[in-house]
């Protein structure tokens, strides 16, 4: 196997954040990703169902833990100082980066200084975020994934489509080929094989690391200790066996006291996995004391903001960082059902995707994202930290349509719209002008209703008054009832 | 970085005061406060249950005579020919006790040749009943890679470990300061559902996981 050779090769194009329609389009014609997605969406489902009732107080739990992050987030810059200042001295190194560029630049100089070339990664979404791999390998670093599901994607040269299980999208037989092709393994179709080849030669690749990278799920500021979960082993691998630790920390990970993991170790592993518990934590705190000690000589913890700080401003904004990242907005979502994670264009998919891709790539580049969603509000319903994820889609909506230098619409349509809807709500917050109107469309509507839709008329309708199209292009709009609820009451038989 | 944040919650403070969500009060109390200390016996058999849903094996011994008999048996039937110990006391009084003619047993491993052995054995300093979880301090022993390497992890837990709950272990390991560079938590082997969700057990940590519990409390009542 020669990683190195491979992975100088382009990435599969999988569409962007601004070709969204076209991507969703193409997703829902791809018979093998709906297979998986039915398979994902409802196993997930029920695991978490069935692990959330073994909770006494869930209700209690997520309020809690909702209340938690909305007293970190109201001081953060409190608990980043209290998290760094414990943390640093317990021996770990503490790096502040204001973005992306700045963490990549900072692990290639760390990685550099101290010439270590072999290089394993265990799963982390902010080293997606900001492409740490892509900068890495330009800087002649081949950073080796270990996640069974990350390294997949790796040799196949793709990006996650999911949060917790980032290979999803592919199937059994699709892996296999892949192994065989890249590997070199006998050809088979079972799981337990495809896994033990992966193990054998990850660990050739943990043997010989000199450094290795890893996110943070939750750091203490208490303690300056840092929790990672996973089932697999492999963080623990990489953050035990080589001599360097690089641990990539957004800021908004912080929580007050050891004794909050407790609520977010309840409420993390239910509504990912569905499991009480994910096989491994692991809880670190600096470095090792003696030298004699187990672990790494170094441990570098970077605390990157890259467009989170600006989050803040705004309540309702504020909340997209209180997100743990468990995916279980994604699973819930009727739309991600349908499409998956690639069709969004960017690292988070899903409902919490499209609220915080936005935010953090700019909402001119990704306008189309606050849009994927029916606002079912399903999302809100499952989230552990009860993130109004609805409302957060609304209000990047009401920013779109106000119109930023980047989103801005045409100025006539903006004017047009606007009187539309002043004139709306003059007329519907008056009974005599509401009821009138409902007699109008009523008897507006008669010619184009047939069996009880308004169907191909009410098409061409629209095509004469075009903001109407877009309502009824995709749906037949249900026609008024012949009699109102007022009318109704009015002539109810008098007992 | 920090006057940024600063920056951004002040500006956020007129839109605070009209929003409902962020009108409720953001001082909460610390976590665990309703934590009870339990001694409960039966926590053996709740851990053991756990940890078997999870995949893992458990076996009570009376004490540490069978315990060593147990471990023995698991050596055996295992054919664990090269076994990594760590320097936990328990697990040194007890591997002085088996005759290790066929299995040679090694302490204060190189990481190198811990990839070359069939098992690592370690106690455990905490468990967790309600999840089958072993909890591994590593002021206590360097347990880190002879849990983890091999591919098969032995831990001997004494019963009065056992805590019923998460929140009374994250109360023990953080006592007076004395919180471990790492603390480990372990609840059964290995697992992965990354291909096709279908489950694979020992991806990268061992595939299996057997623990001996030492029914100390028994003793004494």
């Amino acid at each position: 196997m020669n990683l190195q050779k491979q992975t100088t090769e382009v990435p599969v194009p999988q569409g962007t954040t601004e070709t969204f329609d076209e991507n969703a389009r193409r997703a829902l014609v791809d018979p093998q990703l709906r297979t998986a997605l039915r398979k994902l969406t409802v196993t997930f489902g029920e695991r978490r169902a069935q692990a959330i009732a073994s909770v006494d107080d869930w209700e209690g739990l997520r309020e809690r833990a909702r209340a938690i992050k909305d007293e970190t987030l109201a001081h953060l810059d409190k608990y980043l100082a209290d998290f760094a200042d414990k943390a640093e001295r317990a021996g770990a190194q503490i790096h502040w980066a204001d973005d992306g560029k700045d963490v990549c630049q900072l692990i290639i100089r760390l990685l550099q200084e101290r010439n270590a070339k072999r290089v394993v990664k265990s799963k982390s979404m902010a080293t997606e975020e900001i492409h740490l791999n892509a900068a890495l390998e330009a800087a002649g670093i081949t950073p080796v994934e270990t996640d069974l599901g990350e390294w997949i994607i790796q040799l196949a040269h793709e990006t996650p489509s999911h949060i917790v299980v980032p290979a999803i999208h592919k199937s059994k037989k699709q892996i296999a080929d892949l192994f065989v092709e890249k590997l070199g393994i006998e050809p088979t179709d079972d799981v337990d094989r495809l896994t033990s080849a992966a193990r054998r030669i990850l660990r050739q690749r943990f043997a010989e690391a000199d450094a290795g990278i890893s996110g943070v799920n939750f750091g203490v500021a208490e303690t300056g200790s840092i929790l990672i979960l996973e089932n697999e082993g492999n963080i623990r691998l990489t953050t035990s066996l080589p001599k360097i630790h690089i641990a990539l920390m957004g800021i908004e990970k912080v929580i007050p006291r050891f004794a909050d993991l407790d609520v977010f170790l309840k409420l993390l592993p239910r509504s990912g996995t569905g499991q009480r518990l994910t096989a491994y934590q692991s809880i670190i705190t600096g470095t090792k004391k003696n030298p004699g000690d187990e672990g790494p000589e170094e441990v570098h913890i970077i605390l990157m903001d890259n467009g989170r700080s600006r989050m803040l401003a705004h309540p309702v904004t504020r909340q997209s960082l209180a997100c743990i990242r468990c995916g279980a907005c994604l699973n819930a979502c009727p739309v991600y059902q349908q499409i998956g994670g690639h069709a969004y264009g960017s690292v988070y998919p899903g409902p919490i995707g499209a609220v915080i891709t936005p935010q953090l790539i700019g909402i001119g580049k990704a306008a189309q994202l606050p849009y994927a969603s029916s606002l079912c509000g399903a999302c809100r319903e499952v989230c552990p930290v009860k993130i109004d994820i609805p409302e957060l889609l609304l209000h990047l909506r009401a920013q779109i349509a106000e119109g930023t230098p980047s989103t801005s619409a045409p100025m006539k349509r903006k004017v047009l719209e606007s009187l539309a809807f002043r004139l709306y709500a003059f007329a519907w917050s008056r009974p005599v002008l509401y009821e009138l109107g409902g007699r109008i469309l009523r008897l507006c509507q008669g010619p184009m209703v047939r069996n009880g839709r308004i169907g191909k008329v009410g098409k061409i309708m629209s095509k004469l008054l075009p903001p109407l199209g877009a309502w009824t292009a995709w749906r037949d709009a249900r026609p008024l009832a012949p009699r109102s609820f007022r009318e109704m009451w009015r002539d109810r038989p008098v007992p | 970085m920090l006057a940024r944040i600063r920056e951004h919650l002040a500006a956020s403070a007129p839109f605070d005061r009209v929003h409902h969500e962020a009108s409720a009060k953001h001082e909460v109390g610390p976590s665990g406060q309703s934590i009870e200390h339990s001694n409960d016996i039966s926590l053996i058999g709740l851990f053991c249950e756990a940890l078997e849903a999870v995949n893992g094996k458990c076996t009570i011994v009376a004490d540490e005579a069978e315990a060593t008999l147990s471990l023995k048996q698991v050596i055996d039937l295992n054919k664990l020919n090269r076994i990594a110990v760590s320097e936990s006391p328990v697990v040194d009084r007890l591997m002085r006790q088996i005759d290790a003619a066929n299995a040679e047993v090694l302490s204060n491993v190189e990481p190198a040749v811990l990839f070359e052995c069939d098992a690592g054995i370690t106690s455990a300093q905490w468990a967790i009943a309600e999840t089958g979880t072993l909890v591994l301090e590593s002021k206590s022993e360097r347990h880190r890679l002879v849990s983890l390497v091999p591919p098969v992890h032995i831990a001997i837990l004494e019963a009065g470990r056992i805590r019923r709950t998460m929140a009374e272990v994250l109360e023990a390991v953080n006592q007076s300061g004395e919180l471990s560079r790492t603390v480990t938590f372990i609840t059964g082997p290995s697992r992965t559902s990354d291909i096709e969700l279908t489950l694979a057990i020992g991806v990268h940590g061992p595939a299996k996981l057997h623990v001996i519990v030492i029914d100390d409390v028994k003793q004494t009542v």
